[in-house]
Parts: structure tokens; sequence; C-alpha cells
């Protein structure tokens, strides 16, 4: 850790006196005995891994760079909408499966809920695109998905990385954004026809 | 050998031996940074209980995770990143968001459920200054002003830019001094 020996933190009487605070402060009670419940029978996790930063990061990435493709597919250049009832709710429902997210995710039920929600009008908007269309997003889906599965294995490695935290959260904001993007220019195309 | 040196030298077996899967080594490690993890989830989030759940996720999580440590920066700075993960985590859920005083879309202050969970009869002023302020500008003022960290690691831990944490802490300061100003007035 680094002290900072000049600068404002030194120049400031406030932050001079916040460096004088005590850094210990003891809990209320002896946090040990519940820790080591939680931990019996655990075993630590193994160094040897098939995933890893590097994984973790070209899977960032991909989410990324993919999702915003598909974002500029659907709002530049809109597929001829079919008729609702030519499009095949049933195999388009499916074949969605919502990003499942790993125990590293700090996402909660509640959120998922959240996302349920809104993943109820992406069904209904992406029953009227074109096939392609929604195999294309499917795809999308699948991405994110691998790219979870690879962060979250990479931060039980790492749970000290801030950055990988951000990439999990970027995955989960990518797979709202997948959706909503759907949803509007789903509305789009719904009003062309 | 220095007395610092020498700590630091017990650590490093006691990781070891952790490592290996020692609980008491792990134990060992427990006690001697338990305040400092402690310290910081309380800081952040200003909840005791919170704290408490946060600081237990953080030792958990560092066990599960020993076998991957490489020693780059020492134990306890390993800790704390995982602690502030750890709380950046449970800020995000719902629970942590009605835990935890919010700013809104201006970054103006609109409440400090942290401020009414502190002790008044904490002497510091300073603490319960901190306490009040919002997440981000406080994230920054207990990373770089209590702990030491610098802007750079501050802003890796916090995995926002080395910039976002410079002005975090120019409004953290002007935050806290109108408080206090407006403390000695009243």
């Amino acid at each position: 850790m680094n002290t900072i020996p000049f600068g404002p933190r030194n120049e400031d009487p406030l932050l001079a006196k916040a460096a004088e605070l005590p850094k210990d402060v003891a809990p209320a009670r002896d946090l040990w005995p519940s820790i080591a419940a939680r931990l019996a029978g655990e075993t630590q996790t193994a160094r040897p891994r098939a995933f890893g930063w590097p994984a973790a990061l070209a899977a960032g990435f991909l989410v990324a760079s993919v999702s915003a493709l598909l974002t500029w597919g659907l709002t530049r250049n809109p597929e001829p909408a079919v008729q609702p009832w030519l499009a095949d709710v049933q195999s388009a429902e499916a074949a969605i499966m919502p990003v499942n997210y790993g125990p590293n995710s700090g996402i909660t039920a509640k959120e998922l809920v959240a996302r349920d929600e809104l993943l109820v009008q992406f069904r209904e908007k992406l029953a009227q695109l074109s096939p392609q269309t929604r195999a294309d997003v499917v795809k999308n889906l699948a991405v994110i998905q691998k790219a979870t599965n690879e962060i979250d294995a990479a931060l039980d490695q790492d749970p000290a990385s801030g950055l990988l935290n951000q990439l999990l959260i970027g995955a989960y904001k990518q797979e709202l954004q997948l959706y909503s993007t759907v949803v509007t220019a789903g509305d789009g195309l719904t009003r062309r026809t | 050998m220095t007395s610092l040196a020498s700590a630091a030298q017990g650590s490093n077996e006691l990781v070891a031996r952790a490592c290996r899967g020692d609980m008491n080594a792990f134990e060992d490690l427990y006690r001697q940074n338990i305040g400092r993890v402690y310290g910081l989830c309380l800081r952040m989030t200003g909840q005791p209980d919170s704290a408490e759940d946060l600081t237990q996720d953080t030792f958990v999580s560092a066990w599960r995770s020993l076998p991957g440590y490489e020693g780059r920066s020492s134990f306890s700075t390993w800790l704390h990143r995982i602690a502030v993960n750890a709380v950046l985590a449970r800020r995000r859920s719902p629970q942590g968001r009605n835990e935890i005083s919010m700013t809104d879309e201006a970054g103006e202050q609109m409440e400090f459920v942290a401020e009414a969970e502190m002790d008044e009869a904490t002497p510091i002023d300073i603490e319960r200054a901190i306490a009040a302020l919002p997440p981000g500008a406080r994230d920054i003022v207990v990373l770089h002003g209590i702990y030491g960290y610098s802007h750079e690691e501050a802003a890796g831990m916090l995995g926002v830019a080395v910039g976002t944490c410079k002005a975090q802490l120019h409004r953290a300061r002007h935050l806290m001094r109108g408080r206090l100003d407006s403390e000695k007035t009243t």
C-alpha cells in the first residue's frame, strides 16, 4: 500500500484529520465463529482452472462488441417485420434463455425479477422479428452467458479484482440493453407495418 | 530485522500455511486483519450490521481464493480489494440501495441513512462528516483519506477513472467543510 507523502491529503486539514482516524475498528462481536461455520467442509478453489483473466477479458470485450453491433443493426437497418401471426412465437420463446448469473455477481433475485419483467416485453417484440434477427439475438445472449460464466469463474480465483467486477456488471447491463433495444426496435417495426 | 519486516514475514508464513488449508493460520490472519476490514466496510456502508455481513463475506471469499493469491500486493491490501468489491456488489443490490444513502442525477445528497445509524456520541466530528457523504465521495475519502491508498489504487479498487476519484475527493472536501462549518454555527 502506498502512503501519500505529499499533495492534497496532507495539505488539506480535513484529510489530515481523516488520516489520523484509527484504521482498525472492532466489530461488536467476534465474527470468527460465523466465518468458521461457513468455511466448515469447504475446500479452497484449486488454482488450475479452465478460466482465467485472458478469457474473462476477451469475454467482456466480446459482449460489448457483439451487443453494440446488434444494436446498430436493429436500429439502422431494421428488417421488414413479419406478420405477428406468422411468427413462431413458441419457438422464439423456447430459444430465449435469460442469462444465468453466478454467485459472484452480486445480482440479487429482486434485480432478476426486474430483468424478467423486461423479458416479457422483449419476448413479445422478438416474436415479430424475422427468423434471422431472432437467431442473431439468441446468439448474442449466448455470448453474454458465456462471458458471465468466464468472468464469474475468474472472480472465483481473483475476488479482489475491481475490473472483473465491472465486467460482470457490464455484462448485466448489456443483457438489459439488448432486451431494451429489441423492445424499442420492435415498436418501430410494428408501426411500419 | 525490523519489527515491521518481522511482522510481514510472519504474515507471509501464515498466508502460506493458510494456502495449504491450515484453518488455524487463517484464523490468525483474521485476527490480524479484522479491524481494518471491518473498519473499511463500516465506513463505506455506515451500517454496522451490513459491515459485519460484508466482513464475513470478505473472509469467506478470501479463504476460497487463497490458492490464487500471488502476493503481488500485501495480504491486507488484497483483503481490502475483496471487501471493496463486496461493498460495491451489495450497494448495487436492492437491499443495499435501501440501506445506503444515495445521490440524485446531479450528484446531490438525497438522504443520509448512514448518518442516522452513526453513534451520536462519537466525539470525532470528522467521522460523522465522512459518514454523511454520498457513497461515491465517501468511498474515496475512506480509501484515500483514511486508509492511505493513492488515487490510482483507489480508482482501481472502485473501478472508476483516476480523474473521477480526484473529482469525488474535491466534492467530498467541499461537502465536509460545509457540514462542519454549519455545525459550528449551530
